[in-house]
């Protein structure tokens, strides 16, 4: 098994997988970082909507929520993909995945930001009412920056659970990191050296992500006790 | 063909398949609960190699995607002579994965109960396993049994990852029909549907848990 031309031949193959491996790490965080925006942002109104006065917008975004959150992100991906392709749009796949991605992200994220926001005293907005803020304006300045510190362990934890789950795109043929690493696969036959190489930079990634989320969080927390 | 046609048509094959993937999420639950609570154990054990290797297990399972972690176990184990048919690689594989997320829920279950309790008992001459069971654990129990219920809706919905390795569970028997039916479109909403089914009304149930606890 351990004969050494086989051993020379991945060690000679190793720069190519490295290189081909990289773009397609790029891809992924490009990915990432796409669909996160888009959850983030749809996410947010959830979160508002959810608390909002009013009890059609609050349910509209509680149904929103249940149907995503109980059904597989790659049941969703695929009827998103179909389901563009039916109405007459043709989407480049990477595209249909970040729509997919941030669709389903915007579920979890809402919740994030919702039990974010219901942390923040009562006695914080009320003061800013009495003072004369009006609602939009105590929940800006006064609300969202406070909650926004207790968001960010959700919102890291949502990352690199995202990150992880757009290895799913590949069985959409987007070209990110574990779609190179299938294709390299069927054509070198190194499997084992492949997906080893594929789990580390996962790994690295992920690290990445939660050390610097950690940090983030510290230093926020070192102002707040100033 | 409409919806009610197509399920009609379809409908025997569907609820196989479900069957097939709640079966696989259950055995994959219980790999999760078993080697978790194992993991759990040499976390919190006095020995240093033991608790670095639990941490290890955990950050290496959780830090990599679960399609991944199944690749690895159907085709590269393969490569060096184990060989799993795709669903017991696929329940093994994802029941490795829940276990690291098992472990740390069982720890902070444990971690939950306060220390003077163990020790005001141990005091009154509980003996140690006494301890465990009648102060420790069923305070424990009741913390984890929601974030438990938690992992067992993800791995009903990561069961759907399987069909990537050809595990015949309902996504991969979603594919083989878009494919005789040309209806892609609408047996992934029925397929979804099913999903919905399935997971719904354990979502119901760890929210009641989790209110239950709350109080």
């Amino acid at each position: 098994m351990f004969d050494t031309t086989a051993l020379n031949k991945a060690i000679e193959m190793l720069p190519y997988f490295l290189n081909v491996l990289g773009i397609g790490a790029l891809t992924t965080i490009g990915l990432t970082a796409a669909a996160f925006a888009v959850a983030a942002l749809l996410g947010f109104c959830l979160a508002l909507m959810r608390l909002s006065r009013s009890r059609i917008l609050s349910l509209i975004a509680s149904l929103y929520l249940e149907v995503f959150r109980n059904i597989p992100i790659l049941t969703q991906l695929f009827i998103l993909y179909f389901g563009l392709t039916y109405i007459g749009i043709t989407l480049p796949a990477i595209g249909a995945a970040i729509i997919g991605f941030g669709l389903n992200g915007a579920a979890i994220l809402s919740e994030v930001f919702r039990s974010s926001i219901r942390t923040i005293d009562r006695g914080q907005s009320e003061a800013a009412f009495s003072i004369g803020m009006t609602r939009s304006l105590a929940m800006r300045m006064i609300v969202l920056p406070q909650a926004f510190k207790v968001a960010i362990p959700g919102m890291a934890n949502f990352a690199i659970g995202l990150l992880k789950d757009t290895s799913l795109a590949s069985a959409a043929a987007v070209p990110e990191l574990t779609f190179k690493a299938k294709m390299l696969v069927s054509e070198t036959y190194q499997t084992n050296l492949i997906y080893f190489l594929l789990a580390t930079i996962y790994l690295i990634l992920s690290l990445v992500l939660s050390h610097w989320a950690a940090r983030t969080e510290r230093r926020l927390k070192v102002v707040k006790e100033n | 063909m409409g919806y009610g046609e197509l399920w009609g048509a379809t409908h025997v094959e569907l609820l196989a398949a479900a069957w097939a993937t709640l079966q696989l999420a259950f055995g994959a639950l219980v790999i999760g609960l078993i080697v978790g609570l194992l993991v759990a154990l040499a976390r919190l054990s006095g020995n240093r190699a033991m608790r670095r290797a639990a941490l290890y297990y955990i950050e290496l399972f959780r830090g990599t995607p679960a399609l991944v972690q199944l690749f690895i176990v159907y085709f590269s184990l393969t490569e060096i002579g184990v060989h799993f048919s795709s669903f017991q690689a696929a329940m093994i594989g994802l029941g490795l994965n829940a276990a690291a997320y098992l472990a740390e829920i069982y720890r902070a279950g444990l971690e939950a109960v306060p220390k003077g309790q163990v020790e005001a008992a141990k005091a009154i001459g509980m003996a140690r396993h006494n301890v465990l069971r009648w102060v420790v654990l069923p305070q424990a129990i009741r913390i984890v049994l929601a974030p438990i219920g938690n992992v067992a809706i993800s791995l009903l919905k990561d069961t759907s990852v399987a069909s990537l390795i050809a595990a015949p569970d309902l996504m991969l028997r979603a594919q083989d029909l878009s494919s005789v039916y040309f209806m892609p479109l609408e047996i992934y909403i029925l397929v979804g549907a099913i999903y919905f089914a399935l997971c719904y009304p354990l979502s119901l149930a760890v929210r009641m848990l989790e209110r239950r606890t709350r109080h």
